[in-house]
């Protein structure tokens, strides 16, 4: 649900400043594909009810990252076999392909409507109602042995167009160095479009809290690279390795999508389009590495890691010869749960730093900025039918009045800062494993630098506050 | 970094552990290994108490289990959820295979309770509650619960499974009419305290 404000942030200055646009564009850019999941095509291939992977959708339990390391290819359904002269298998397919449907419902209510400027009158209501949010379509499951696929499709309501969600294909097995006392392991490769997306745990931005947000909320425009700026418009491989059940160790390299291509379900430039921002990758392959060790005791599991990317970039307008901006992010990941039959309780929380070097002056008036997000989230369900999560944010950094968009109402910073500070709270109800019924509010003490008049335009932080009532299902 | 050396790196690192890859095992150490052990642990020993310790136990028991879940015969909550897919595709020789693994690693050792609910404990567990017509364990479980044939070994289990199990005979939730009769008079003080004694061994 992460968006995408800061590619929606070039586009302002790209766009030209009238209110209408700027108001198109910042609910436009809200948009953003569903983030989490519960597939019950994973259910239907394994035969495995939704809590041995989940201890509420979509964060995972132990069994679940295993399963997710191994490629998804864990079976119970009778295969579709080959097999060579050698006996090797040269064909593995479930006989029912597992495919499942998501639906996303939802009713968002501003603290303050948005400014009417009468072009887009329908975009300034303080309510919106969507029915749905999103629909997708999922194939999730074994391909062969050793291949497994997360796809998705998802049609969202504006740009009214289905594009490809979060998809991973994933190649795993297991190796041991019997002389190292090492017997088994796990190793694996894998292709993704989002980077974190790959990852097992639900600390790192891709399968963070939360899992579902508005769609026309006011989007903070400061967000680092990894917090969901590469999602959908990028392509990764990597290969990890799964050592000791214990230690966890990836090195990826990410590319931009292809120039002048559209993400359907973003809505967005390509970031190969000339008019498209900062977030086009320029290096061959921007290296992103994650190393995590995971202890788990009794019902407890703990995790604790780093992650972090480097990409050049080229700004706004500047072709592939032209001078590169380079973006720095370095960060830091836990996560606790206790998952019993009564009570689950987690703790996840990550912070991101991230290191700005500009070379364009057109972009911003200091070259070198820095960005630091962080969140905690805590969450308490009983019986795996009602709980809820409370999740603090902060985002701060360097001043600079081209990059926060001084002068504009709504998204920008009177003051050209950055900063956002504020809690999410959430309840939700369960009435079957796979769907959730669940109110959420946003409550911004900071935003865009200021609590009070952070526009300069006479909006307020709480003004932005979310009230947020959906309805998840997945089957 | 160039994008050439990542590719390199991941190119190293699929060769080194290809060939690191051991010969052909038998399916069911391959299942043991890659399913099992997730909730079982490699050898039978389970972290998380949700999941039961396989580790020396009796054969049998373990093979008559499978199959009850393969038939869905064995219907409580968790062998619903886990264990109905689990054991869907098994063969009549995978099950053995994985039951003769299970029984021949060495038991978990008994871990610490306080020493009243101990002795509580083995006292239901050695002379049952004649008063309220609950035999003594031992009877079938054997003198230092370990089992024989179809009946389980309970020493070293984690407390909270066989309070769970205890619980869910009572209720019907797990059809065992033996169980059911043998269970439905315990208190949840005396579950508790024969499930202490039995985790303790």
């Amino acid at each position: 649900m992460e968006s995408v404000p800061l590619r929606g942030s070039v586009l302002l200055r790209s766009l030209g400043r009238s209110l209408g646009v700027l108001i198109a564009v910042a609910v436009g850019t809200t948009l953003a594909p569903s983030d989490g999941e519960a597939v019950p095509g994973f259910a239907r291939q394994t035969g495995l009810s939704c809590q041995a992977c989940h201890t509420i959708f979509p964060e995972l339990t132990p069994f679940g990252r295993q399963f997710k390391l191994n490629a998804y290819v864990f079976t119970n359904i009778k295969q579709v076999q080959a097999i060579s002269e050698q006996s090797q298998r040269t064909l593995a397919l479930t006989e029912f392909p597992p495919f499942s449907v998501q639906l996303q419902a939802s009713n968002t209510t501003l603290g303050k409507s948005l400014p009417d400027t009468g072009a887009v009158a329908d975009l300034s209501q303080k309510n919106e109602t969507e029915f749905p949010q999103a629909i997708s379509l999922f194939y999730t499951g074994k391909i062969s042995d050793n291949l497994g696929a997360f796809l998705q499709l998802t049609w969202n309501p504006s740009p009214n167009a289905v594009g490809i969600d979060n998809s991973d294909l994933r190649f795993a097995d297991h190796g041991g160095f019997d002389w190292l006392g090492m017997t088994d392991f796990i190793y694996g490769i894998t292709l993704n479009n989002n980077p974190t997306s790959q990852d097992v745990w639900n600390s790192t931005p891709a399968w963070g809290y939360p899992f579902l947000g508005s769609n026309v909320a006011v989007p903070p425009v400061a967000k680092v690279l990894l917090d969901g700026q590469l999602a959908q418009e990028s392509v990764g491989l990597g290969g990890y390795l799964y050592l000791f059940n214990h230690l966890y160790a990836e090195v990826s390299g990410y590319r931009s999508a292809q120039t002048t291509f559209t993400n359907g379900t973003t809505g967005g430039p390509g970031p190969l389009d000339s008019a498209a921002p900062l977030r086009r990758i320029s290096n061959e392959a921007a290296p992103y590495w994650r190393v995590a060790w995971e202890q788990d005791w009794g019902n407890h599991a703990l995790s604790f890691g780093t992650y972090g990317i480097w990409a050049a970039t080229h700004p706004t307008g500047i072709g592939e010869s032209g001078p590169r901006d380079t973006i720095t992010d370095v960060a830091l990941d836990t996560q606790y749960q206790y998952i019993g039959d009564d009570h689950l309780f987690s703790l996840a929380g990550t912070w991101i730093h991230e290191d700005r070097k500009f070379n364009n002056l057109a972009e911003v008036v200091h070259t070198h900025n820095l960005l630091d997000t962080g969140r905690i989230t805590g969450s308490y369900f009983y019986k795996r039918k009602i709980g809820g999560s409370v999740q603090y944010f902060s985002t701060t950094g360097s001043q600079d009045p081209i990059l926060y968009l001084a002068g504009t109402p709504v998204l920008g910073s009177r003051t050209g800062t950055p900063d956002n500070k504020g809690v999410v709270l959430e309840l939700d109800f369960l009435p079957w494993l796979n769907t959730k019924l669940g109110v959420q509010y946003t409550l911004y003490t900071e935003f865009a630098g200021n609590s009070h008049n952070y526009d300069g335009f006479g909006r307020h932080a709480s003004d932005n506050n979310t009230l947020f009532v959906f309805v998840w299902t997945a089957f | 970094m160039k994008a050439k050396a990542v590719y390199a790196a991941i190119a190293a690192l699929a060769l080194t552990t290809g060939i690191a890859q051991g010969a052909d095992k038998s399916a069911a150490l391959d299942l043991i290994r890659r399913e099992c052990s997730t909730c079982h642990g490699a050898r039978g020993v389970s972290v998380s108490p949700m999941f039961p310790n396989l580790a020396g136990q009796q054969p049998g028991y373990l093979e008559a289990q499978l199959k009850a879940f393969r038939d869905r015969s064995r219907a409580d909550p968790h062998a619903q959820a886990f264990m109905w897919g689990m054991a869907a595709q098994l063969t009549d020789s995978v099950i053995s295979d994985i039951a003769a693994f299970f029984a021949s690693q060495p038991p978990a050792p008994g871990t610490a309770a306080e020493a009243a609910e101990i002795a509580a404990g083995r006292k239901i567990f050695e002379e049952g509650i004649a008063t309220q017509h609950v035999p003594a364990c031992q009877s079938c479980h054997g003198l230092k619960a370990v089992g024989a044939g179809p009946f389980p070994r309970l020493a070293g289990q984690h407390r909270s499974y066989l309070e769970r199990q205890l619980e869910a005979f009572a209720a019907n939730l797990r059809a065992n009419e033996i169980m059911h009769e043998n269970s439905k008079n315990l208190t949840a003080l005396q579950i508790s305290q024969v499930a202490a004694f039995l985790s303790s061994q």
